[in-house]
């Protein structure tokens, strides 16, 4: 019954607006879009051409100090080979577990120098791995468009992400500043046995080792007989990559405040 | 007796068959060119040319109406094949005639593909009853617009069979709205003819269009041509009355279950009978292919100036029915047979009372006074 009394009320006055209102709406926007309809004709027209910055870049609620949104975007990575140090970071802070470390020349046999290689089928754009790297060397580029026709040809290898590095694209500015780390590298000298591991591995070969006289005998020793190598790390040089923790056979590396 | 497409065919036929047959000896040439061949080749051409001219037509409605609905929307529609997009049809086309045509397990094949076949073929045959101009169509038939219209709401019946064969509930569900849909519209729409032809004295379309040269009928029948209007818009099952098709609610509607070419046919017969519902509409109520006499006769008289016309005619009405769709929303079932019953059936009995009222008064003269009607 309440359906009924409903279709009572609807007088034809308003009937008759309700076809004419929406017509007259229609109308007016097929007036405001006759000339130029707001859609952009993609691969002719972009919407980081000159033309269109203005007009979108007002109003699109842009963040502060951040620049256009399309100077914002995060598309394809760009890595400069000759200046990264293998750290690992980038892999290690890669949420989607897309990053490989992969040989590339320019390394020793003993010491192969390894940098990125990122599969975009899984990539999530986030930029962790930008934000990551201590040498600034992958970084963002507002480049998006990557489609393939193979799956394959979704991961970038090093040289191709080099490739990008060199076609000078435009960055994506928004680098997070690395926050001044407090933790250090710190030794537990009784386990450690100077295997020169860490040493060995470090990317910024910032550490040393040291001679350090052990001043207690051995059990059995009258007097210690050998000179005994300790790692020193230089915590300036450090970029707090953990590779010496994770390399070091004795586990005896660990994080910590330096006193 | 103006040329008409058909003796055009006839002629061209003959000079056909004289021209293969000079290379034959005699007998075989004096079969070739018998008047009965000549006619039997001269039908067959018309044919041919009128169903190119028509698919050509449709085809180009349905760039118009893309192009058009993305201005209402903001937006470009069809671009980049073809000229601003003309060719993406015949692209969309060809997409779709290299598709498989699936068939579900459990469909009846008998009306699954008879359906289709028999809504494209009834569609089409209309196109040979409509005259285009004076003399452009096969022959001037007594009773061609109640033929027109018959054979015009064959449709739903088609409709349904597909949908009762598709043997899916969507299909079904949309086959039903098609038929229910079909008694709400069909009536208003037949009184609204019999406005019309009140007041012209005649069922023959040509007659119909001769009798506009002086006033074009939408100003004395203006009631009579909302209802037929609103009456087509159903008939052609359009928003707002596509409930038969109805996306949001039932996938396709009773076209769910078609892909491939049968779905090409269906979206080509959609909007031939769009074609042909405006052509109606332009020969009953806007004047056929006369213009009025304040138009420059330089205007009018040109070689296919009819034609021309009735065809300018027609896409404006289709542009309103764009506009239309740009603009309203899809009306419930229930909705749809108020307005029918409701509204649609007065108004035409009173559009008739009006006919009828006009025409015993003798002041139809009158709307020949005013030059906008036509004059
Ligand atoms: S941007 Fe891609 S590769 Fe870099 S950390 Fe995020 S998901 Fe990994
Ligand atoms: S974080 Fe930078 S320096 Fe370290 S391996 Fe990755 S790209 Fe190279
Ligand atoms: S964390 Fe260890 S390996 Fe990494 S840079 Fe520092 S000292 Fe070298």
């Amino acid at each position: 019954m309440a359906g009924a009394q409903v279709e009572e009320k609807t007088k034809p006055s308003r009937s008759i607006l309700w076809v004419a209102r929406p017509m007259l709406t229609a109308a007016r926007q097929f007036g405001r879009s006759l000339l130029r309809p707001s859609t952009i004709v993609y691969p002719f027209e972009r919407l980081e051409d000159p033309k269109f910055r203005d007009r979108v870049g007002i109003g699109s609620g842009r963040p502060i100090g951040v620049g256009h949104i399309w100077d914002n975007y995060r598309g394809v990575h760009a890595l400069n080979i000759a200046t990264c140090i293998s750290c690992n970071l980038c892999a290690f802070s890669c949420p989607d577990l897309c990053i490989d470390m992969v040989t590339v020349p320019g390394g020793d046999p003993k010491h192969p120098k390894k940098s990125p290689q990122i599969d975009y089928g899984k990539c999530s754009y986030c930029g962790f791995c930008s934000d990551a790297c201590p040498e600034g060397c992958l970084t963002m580029t507002t480049r998006y468009e990557l489609s393939v026709t193979k799956r394959a040809e979704m991961v970038y290898s090093p040289q191709k992400l080099q490739e990008v590095f060199e076609r000078k694209l435009p960055m994506n500015p928004v680098r997070v500043e690395r926050p001044a780390n407090e933790d250090a590298i710190l030794l537990e000298p009784l386990l450690c046995i100077g295997c020169n591991a860490c040493a060995r591995d470090c990317p910024t070969n910032c550490i040393t080792m040291l001679d350090i006289p052990k001043v207690e005998p051995k059990p059995g020793e009258k007097v210690a007989k050998r000179i005994w190598k300790e790692p020193v790390v230089n915590d300036s040089d450090c970029v707090r990559c953990g590779t010496c923790i994770s390399v070091c056979p004795k586990e005896c590396l660990f994080w910590g405040i330096r006193t | 007796m103006t040329t008409s497409l058909l003796s055009v065919s006839i002629a061209l036929s003959s000079v056909l068959l004289s021209g293969v047959g000079s290379i034959f000896p005699a007998p075989i040439q004096g079969g070739l060119t018998n008047g009965n061949t000549i006619d039997a080749l001269g039908i067959l051409i018309f044919g041919v040319i009128l169903l190119a001219a028509s698919m050509l037509n449709t085809i180009f409605l349905i760039w118009w109406e893309r192009k058009l609905l993305g201005r209402f929307m903001d937006r470009r529609g069809a671009m980049h094949v073809g000229y601003a997009g003309l060719l993406q049809n015949f692209a969309d086309g060809f997409k779709l005639f290299r598709k498989d045509t699936v068939r579900p397990r459990d469909a009846d094949s008998m009306g699954f593909f008879v359906g289709p076949t028999a809504y494209l073929v009834t569609s089409l045959v209309i196109f040979a009853i409509l005259p285009i101009s004076t003399g452009w169509n096969s022959g001037n038939l007594p009773l061609s617009l109640l033929l027109a219209i018959t054979i015009f709401s064959f449709a739903p019946l088609f409709i349904f069979i597909s949908a009762w064969s598709s043997n899916n509930k969507y299909s079904l569900i949309g086959g039903m709205r098609s038929a229910a849909q079909m008694i709400a519209y069909e009536v208003p729409i037949l009184l609204a003819i019999v406005a019309v032809v009140i007041v012209s004295g005649t069922f023959s379309l040509d007659t119909i269009v001769t009798e506009q040269q002086n006033y074009w009928y939408w100003g004395p029948l203006f009631l009579a041509m909302v209802v037929f209007v609103a009456g087509m818009l159903a008939e052609m099952e359009r928003i707002p009355f596509d409930l038969p098709e109805a996306e949001a609610e039932l996938v396709e509607g009773w076209n769910t279950e078609y892909g491939g070419m049968m779905f090409a046919y269906f979206m080509l017969t959609d909007y031939v009978r769009v074609l042909l519902g405006c052509f109606l509409i332009v020969l009953l109520f806007l004047g056929g292919w006369t213009m009025p006499s304040w138009v420059p006769s330089a205007w009018t008289s040109f070689p296919l100036a009819g034609i021309f016309w009735f065809m300018l005619k027609a896409y404006a009405v289709f542009t309103v029915f764009v506009w239309i769709r740009a603009s309203l929303p899809r009306v419930r079932t229930d909705q749809l047979l108020r307005v029918g019953w409701n509204r649609m059936i007065p108004l035409s009995l009173v559009s008739i009372v009006l006919a009828a009222g006009l025409v015993l008064a003798k002041c139809l003269p009158v709307f020949g006074c005013l030059p906008n009607l036509g004059g």
